[in-house]
């Protein structure tokens, strides 16, 4: 999962206690599974390794949760192509979509989300014209078809979840600049 | 159901549904005066011998002319319930689709008749009133005595109170009982009335049968009354009445249910001859549905069969007077200058030209409903490049082809009734002469029938620009 | 090859402005789809490309001929010959049986009865309906009446083949026969097909597609004008 990227985008807005990023992480995200502290702690552990946050602040002693954490530049600059990277079509790629678009309105607002979920269309709209080919195609197994349905319908699935999303983000962006 | 939720319900409806109640209502108010004049003239006192020397007109003056006065403006009712029977199906399947909506909101299906009914019976209503209305209203406006004191028309004689009375209640009551009959096979579920395209068996001839049954009926009736003459008997009015009356509905009817057999042969017939794609838009839709033109026509026919006869009726007279002018002649006195008999032919005339207006009307409304209904698929015809010139030709054709014969068929039937009545020879006076058939007036009548059908397929193109527009193809 | 043009399209129902500039191409041979909500202009984009309407400004370009600028006679019969039409429903006659039908266009144009009925029946073949050459549309269910519509807008060989939501009344399964009967006969014959819908899993089977909302094409294909409110182009 990403995880990672996530808890990158949450301190892209200033540092914050391990404690404060699992509940953010809980709140932004309400229908992914709520992150387990340990997974939290290891993840931090691991960007922290890979030079992507620093710990920052007084508090060393008592343990990741009351340590705060601060975004890199190295780690801004991962959370950009993440942000801006389309994800291949496929029928479990849905949390991702959801965890990208939001992190990306918390990070920059209504028009990044607009630019990744118009790439993101185009990558499912092209995907979906492959697999109905696939499906008219008179060589396919009935195996190809019943995968390819399969597909087919959880990508529309994504689809008309991106499409209403821009309608809100749309609005938000109104709201937010009138 | 209150009744004013009734009321609401039943007048809840789009312009179409007001066009209805108007039409309806206006056919009631016509049936309303015709009724009551004929009441009127039934009304009128037998006072002296013979004549009543109280009116110009002989019609209404003298005592044995009067009962064939007010049974000519009874049968005027004919039209007019034919014009009512059209407009009933006016916008019907946009009722039909209102009518599927109260049953979904949990209508008994029984309700939903009743919802149906009810508009008839108040459009009926409204109408008697109105035709009461006029009809007091006019009673003072048209009384002129003149010089002699002779009336123009009863304006003096009021029918018995009861009878008015009769009229407004029973009219709205017929026509609330007619519309229920009629909707007794559209069982409305909540889903609407579905249409499938059933494969009707083609009418077979036997109309045919009826129209020879009808003619001898008629034709029966001298015979009869001569021989109770030879036994100086009085013959019953009642059988005497039957055998002419019964013989002459059976007659017409037959012509109108025979119609159905000739736009199906017709059809066929137009199938086989022509490729034209017009030819056979117009030859499928006879076949499909041949019972459309014996609705259509119905009325139009039995004003032509009655036309024909008045046609012979007034040759016989014609020829009866020439023949008075011979003997006068011969005799050497003056003829008679004023025909009453002609004269009175000039009113028969006149009725049967009223008549063939009424009929008219309910032509139009049926062709125009019949454009309107399919205008989906014409739509789509003339959005896939059918010039609209081939659509209108299929329809021109659709009502001309099985209207020609039938007109024919109807003449025929006329003459054909009166024939037992003016015989082969005329004999006046002592002077005789051979019957000649009017094919003038004949002719006039059959070319007024076919007129009156293409005028009524004009008006109806004019709604095919309208109807084909592209609007009707949007389904969102 | 552009087959079909239309530079900055403008129609209107009475106050109601359908369509407020719209300027796409069709290359010849390909199945583009036009998508959008409802309301967005689509099917009157749709009759305006088929000469079934004539734009209140702007140009349509069929080939060489300006479509727009000629009278209605000389459509109707380019709407004979040259194109197809396929709607959502209500397009067959509900008195002739589906040969007739099908042969109607043809008998149009002119061709004998049994030449057009054989030339009918084949078409009826070809979509897998052969069977059904005599019974009328009334008595077929609503995917054997869209296969013989499909069989009426292709018997005259149509360079362009316009379909308005052909799979609108029918269900995913029947809609997917359908959908991929036509493909294979129009991707075999090369006919140009603009297909208008507003069903994603009905856009895929087109090479390309172009998105309308409120009666403009929309770039992003997602049906949303600018968040900055300008009007991306």
């Amino acid at each position: 999962m990403s995880t990672a990227h996530v808890l990158l985008g949450l301190l892209a807005g200033g540092r914050l206690h391990g404690y404060e990023l699992k509940r953010s992480h809980d709140q932004r995200l309400p229908l992914a599974k709520p992150v387990a502290f340990g997974q939290v702690y290891a993840t931090l552990g691991r960007l922290q390794r890979d030079g992507l946050v620093t710990t920052a602040g007084q508090d060393q002693e008592g343990g990741p949760e009351r340590t705060s954490f601060a975004i890199t530049e190295a780690g801004r600059t991962r959370l950009d192509e993440w942000l801006a990277a389309v994800e291949p079509p496929a029928p479990h790629v849905t949390s991702t979509l959801f965890a990208k678009v939001a992190v990306a309105v918390l990070v920059d607002g209504a028009e990044r989300a607009r630019d990744y979920l118009v790439a993101q269309r185009a990558a499912h709209m092209a995907r979906l014209r492959e697999l109905t080919a696939v499906k008219t195609d008179p060589a396919s197994t009935l195996g190809d078809v019943v995968a390819a349905d399969f597909a087919i319908l959880h990508l529309d699935a994504d689809l008309r979840w991106v499409t209403n999303t821009l309608e809100r983000v749309a609005d938000l962006h109104r709201e937010v600049h009138p | 159901m209150k009744l004013t939720t009734l009321l609401r319900l039943a007048l809840a409806g789009s312009r179409t549904d007001g066009i209805r109640v108007v039409l309806t209502a206006f056919s009631a108010l016509l049936a309303t005066v015709a009724i009551l004049a004929a009441l009127t003239v039934l009304a009128i006192p037998e006072i002296g011998d013979s004549v009543n020397n109280r009116y110009v007109n002989p019609l209404l003056d003298e005592h044995g002319l009067r009962g064939g006065t007010a049974l000519t403006l009874v049968l005027l009712c004919i039209p007019i319930l034919a014009l009512a029977g059209q407009c009933a199906r006016l916008g019907a399947p946009a009722r039909d689709r209102r009518l599927a909506g109260f049953r979904l909101a949990g209508a008994t299906p029984g309700q939903a008749t009743l919802v149906a009914v009810a508009e008839t019976g108040v459009a009926a209503l409204l109408g008697v009133a109105a035709g009461l209305g006029a009809y007091f209203a006019a009673r003072p406006l048209l009384d002129r005595p003149d010089a002699a004191g002779l009336r123009p028309l009863p304006t003096d004689v009021l029918p018995e109170p009861w009878q008015i009375a009769v009229v407004a209640v029973a009219l709205p009551l017929v026509a609330a009982l007619t519309a229920a009959v009629m909707l007794r096979r559209v069982v409305v579920g909540p889903l609407g009335v579905v249409r499938r395209a059933r494969r009707t068996r083609p009418p077979l001839p036997w109309p045919g049968a009826l129209i020879v049954l009808g003619l001898i009926s008629f034709a029966a009736v001298i015979p009869v009354l001569r021989w109770y003459d030879a036994r100086a008997q009085q013959p019953p009015f009642a059988l005497v009445t039957t055998m002419g009356v019964g013989g002459a509905l059976a007659a017409t009817a037959g012509v109108i249910l025979g119609t159905g057999w000739i736009s199906y042969a017709m059809g066929g017939l137009l199938n086989r001859l022509s490729h034209r794609p017009a030819a056979l838009l117009a030859a499928r839709r006879l076949t499909s549905d041949p019972w459309q033109g014996a609705r259509t026509f119905a009325a139009l026919l039995a004003c032509v069969i009655v036309g024909a006869g008045a046609a012979e009726m007034r040759g016989y007279f014609r020829i009866m007077r020439d023949l008075d002018v011979l003997a006068a002649r011969r005799g050497g006195y003056e003829p008679q200058r004023d025909s009453f008999y002609l004269n009175s032919m000039d009113l028969v005339d006149i009725a049967i030209v009223v008549a063939v207006v009424i009929a008219a009307a309910g032509l139009v409304v049926a062709v125009g409903e019949g454009i309107v209904s399919r205008r989906r698929a014409y739509a789509a015809l003339v959005a896939s490049g059918v010039p609209r010139a081939v659509l209108a030709r299929s329809i021109l054709l659709q009502a001309l082809v099985p209207i020609l014969p039938s007109v024919v068929l109807a003449l025929l039937v006329g003459m054909r009734l009166v024939g037992p009545l003016t015989g082969d020879e005329v004999a006046n006076y002592g002077e005789s002469a051979p019957f000649v058939h009017a094919w003038d007036t004949l002719a006039a009548y059959g070319a007024l029938a076919v007129g009156a059908v293409l005028a009524t397929v004009g008006v109806g193109l004019l709604l095919l620009r309208g109807s084909t527009a592209v609007e009707e193809l949007r389904t969102g | 090859m552009t087959i079909l043009r239309a530079r900055g399209v403008v129609k209107s129902y009475g106050p109601t402005p359908a369509l407020r500039g719209v300027t796409i191409d069709v290359a010849e041979g390909e199945i583009l789809a036009v998508t959008g909500p409802s309301g967005c202009g689509k099917s009157t984009l749709l009759h305006c490309l088929a000469g079934i309407l004539r734009p209140d400004a702007g140009e349509v370009t069929y080939g060489e001929h300006r479509l727009d600028t000629w009278p209605e006679r000389m459509r109707a019969r380019l709407r004979r010959t040259e194109f197809g039409v396929l709607f959502q429903f209500g397009q067959l006659v509900a008195e002739l049986t589906a040969a007739e039908n099908v042969a109607l266009p043809l008998l149009l144009a002119g061709t004998g009865r049994r030449e057009a009925r054989t030339a009918a029946v084949a078409w009826l073949d070809r979509l897998g309906v052969a069977e059904l050459a005599d019974t009328r549309p009334g008595e077929m269910s609503g995917g054997q009446q869209q296969r013989c519509a499909v069989a009426r807008a292709l018997v005259t060989e149509p360079r362009v083949l316009f379909a308005d939501e052909p799979t609108g009344a029918l269900d995913s399964r029947t809609s997917e026969q359908l959908l991929g009967e036509l493909t294979r006969v129009v991707r075999r014959q090369r006919t140009t097909v603009v297909l208008v819908t507003h069903d994603v899993q009905v856009a895929a089977y087109a090479d390309r597609e172009v998105a309308l909302r409120d009666g403009e094409v929309d770039p992003t294909g997602l049906g949303l004008t600018a968040i900055t409110g300008k009007h991306t182009r």
